[in-house]
């Protein structure tokens, strides 16, 4: 059963990846060019019918899936590098420099107080940009990542070859790539993915909200399909089913790597 | 989120939603009632924090939102005159110590539309509570019977049936799930309207059909997270020697239950209750906006995409403040389940 949702995962992951990555090669029309009435139902026009413009839903559905994913992974992956730097900076620090440790976790704990979402609106308020989207995803996801990479790296401290390492007076590169890194990267994968997962929610969340600054993100196909969903409920279905295949099928990775990452530390 | 945090539910805002982030359930609640003035004094140092933040945060961003939202096209004298208007050109330090001397007198300050942000919250956050109530009222005893099911039937077809379901749902943005929802029963069944339009001023309540959508789409992304918790509480409880010695003696199962598994699972339950409702503020927001109902969500969004500042300001340390409260909540109630917290025993 497990071992089974795991390989559903990659089959969903990879196949929406796929689909996501070559979507603006495949995409019968235009994005952004009209090629029918607006709201019109599926085979008549495309095959998941036309948007509030006239639009193919199919060729927006295939080139928002781009930007969507790459800010998603881009910002998943500087804010796993960020959170796992200072985590386990704070825990290597601890034993000897109290302080030091707090200094970096402090700042980071109150920002983990604060609920995703209001950490994107804040930013996106200032950086109405994909930039923005991106800072907002490292300040959410950092903390937490922290907190794994710290508990992960506090279970090798105190193991020989770390202390064997420190005594030979090895520099900070070497205690974190060559010491902790390995024995922490399964935990800091699992991890990762999952924050992919949360990209691609704020990623949708801020399309939705028409904050994405691009023109045809999966979330902004949402809202705009809403005001003719009686007429052309594909235009809704598609996007939404889009984010929720991608979404279910990282999650049930994670939570996998997850597991296997434990075993392996326990 | 498995565990951990999506989107702010322990994972999304958020997962989705937003929580997990408030570390394991009991920390640092050894100390019982003595831990709650330290906390209570750590929320209001993070209230501070926040506030500071949204002012010195927005200030210190490249982008300016005066710019960006007049766009490149409108002359400097025309962003020069938008920013005096809003009083963006003094220093933010004299920003900030105003609007805090506001704050105390209970005056947040006027929106850029001309009208008092005090005046603008209070028509809405009315209807944003009856949203996230209604929801969570219905989150209690919906997850708390799905968990202790689950973990009661374990590896049976409902325990599979529960669980799947769980983690299905707990990836997907509630933004989704409503959106699925109102294909459902807004499109296909035609039982609801597709669009939440309460006239303004008018209490929702009025119109209850109106309310089903939206608390229906925040109710089951809290659900999905709060059972699978609530069910990892539960099997640890029927596992235990407590609840095997029960049964062995022939106890009826509802008895056990009632008695042994549910009052071990409360600590961990009302925790995990808490934590949801603050993920809700995550999730309301985007709830609000697909359905179009009248909340503090639909207001702060639209205040975002006018950069209406002393809106958004006021209304994310509102949604702050509710947040630590809850948080707050959630470890008093904690030592208030837990005996050995309570009484101070020291084992």
């Amino acid at each position: 059963m497990r071992a089974l949702s795991i390989r559903l995962g990659w089959v969903l992951f990879a196949a929406v990846l796929l689909l996501v990555l070559l979507g603006p090669e495949l995409a019968p029309h235009s994005p952004s060019r009209p090629v029918g009435p607006p709201f019109a139902a599926p085979g008549a026009v495309g095959l998941l019918g036309t948007d509030h413009l006239g639009r193919d839903v199919l060729s927006r559905m295939l080139h928002g899936g781009r930007p969507l994913l790459l800010t998603s992974a881009l910002a998943a992956l500087v804010g796993s590098a960020v959170g796992a730097l200072a985590g386990l900076f704070a825990s290597l620090v601890a034993g000897s420099r109290r302080w030091a440790a707090a200094l970096v976790l402090r700042p980071l704990d109150v920002l983990a107080a604060v609920p995703p979402i209001l950490v994107l609106l804040l930013v996106l308020t200032a950086l109405p940009d994909r930039t923005g989207l991106v800072l907002a995803v490292v300040l959410t996801g950092a903390p937490l990542t922290a907190r794994v990479a710290r508990a992960a790296a506090d279970q090798v401290l105190g193991r020989g070859h770390l202390e064997a390492a420190i005594a030979r007076g090895e520099g900070w590169g070497w205690l974190l790539g060559r010491e902790v890194l390995p024995l922490v990267a399964g935990p800091l994968l699992a991890d990762a993915v999952l924050r992919f997962v949360s990209a691609v929610y704020l990623a949708a969340a801020a399309g939705f909200l028409g904050l994405s600054g691009t023109d045809s993100d999966w979330g902004l196909l949402i809202v705009e399909a809403l005001p003719g969903v009686s007429l052309q409920p594909w235009a809704l279905l598609a996007p939404v089913l889009g984010i929720a295949l991608l979404a279910v099928g990282t999650h049930f990775i994670a939570d996998g790597a997850g597991r296997r990452a434990r075993s392996v530390i326990a | 989120m498995g565990g951990t945090d999506l989107a702010g539910r322990p994972g999304p805002m958020g997962g989705s939603g937003l929580l997990g982030r408030t570390g394991p359930v009991g920390r640092e609640l050894g100390a019982g009632w003595r831990a709650l003035p330290r906390r209570l004094a750590i929320s209001a140092l993070l209230l501070v924090l926040l506030s500071f933040a949204v002012f010195v945060g927005v200030d210190l961003l490249p982008g300016d939102p005066v710019t960006a939202r007049l766009g490149a096209t409108s002359g400097p004298e025309r962003i020069a005159q938008v920013r005096a208007h809003l009083g963006l050109d003094r220093p933010v330090q004299a920003r900030y110590g105003d609007w805090l001397a506001g704050l105390v007198r209970g005056d947040l300050g006027t929106s850029a539309t001309g009208r008092p942000v005090g005046e603008l919250l209070a028509d809405r956050v009315g209807n944003s509570v009856l949203l996230a109530g209604l929801a969570w009222v219905l989150l209690v005893p919906c997850s708390l019977l799905l968990g202790v099911l689950a973990a009661w039937r374990r590896g049976r077809v409902v325990d599979r049936a529960i669980s799947t379901g769980a983690l299905l749902l707990v990836s997907v943005p509630e933004f989704a799930v409503t959106g699925g929802l109102v294909v459902l029963f807004a499109v296909t069944l035609r039982w609801l309207p597709a669009v939440s339009l309460v006239p303004a001023g008018t209490n929702p309540l009025l119109r209850p059909e109106m309310l089903v959508l939206p608390v229906l789409g925040l109710l089951l992304a809290g659900l999905a997270y709060a059972t699978r918790v609530i069910r990892g509480a539960a099997v640890s409880a029927v596992d235990s020697p407590q609840v095997e010695f029960l049964r062995l003696s022939g106890v009826r199962g509802s008895v056990v239950l009632r008695r042994a598994v549910v009052p071990a699972v409360l600590p961990v339950a009302v925790q995990v209750w808490l934590i949801t409702a603050v993920a809700s503020v995550g999730g309301a927001v985007l709830v609000e906006n697909i359905v179009g109902y009248p909340g503090i969500g639909q207001l702060l969004v639209s205040s975002v995409q006018t950069g209406d500042l002393p809106v958004v300001q006021a209304l994310v340390l509102l949604l702050g403040a509710a947040m630590l409260l809850a948080l707050v909540l959630a470890d008093l109630a904690v030592v208030l389940l837990t005996p050995r917290l309570r009484t101070g025993a020291v084992r």
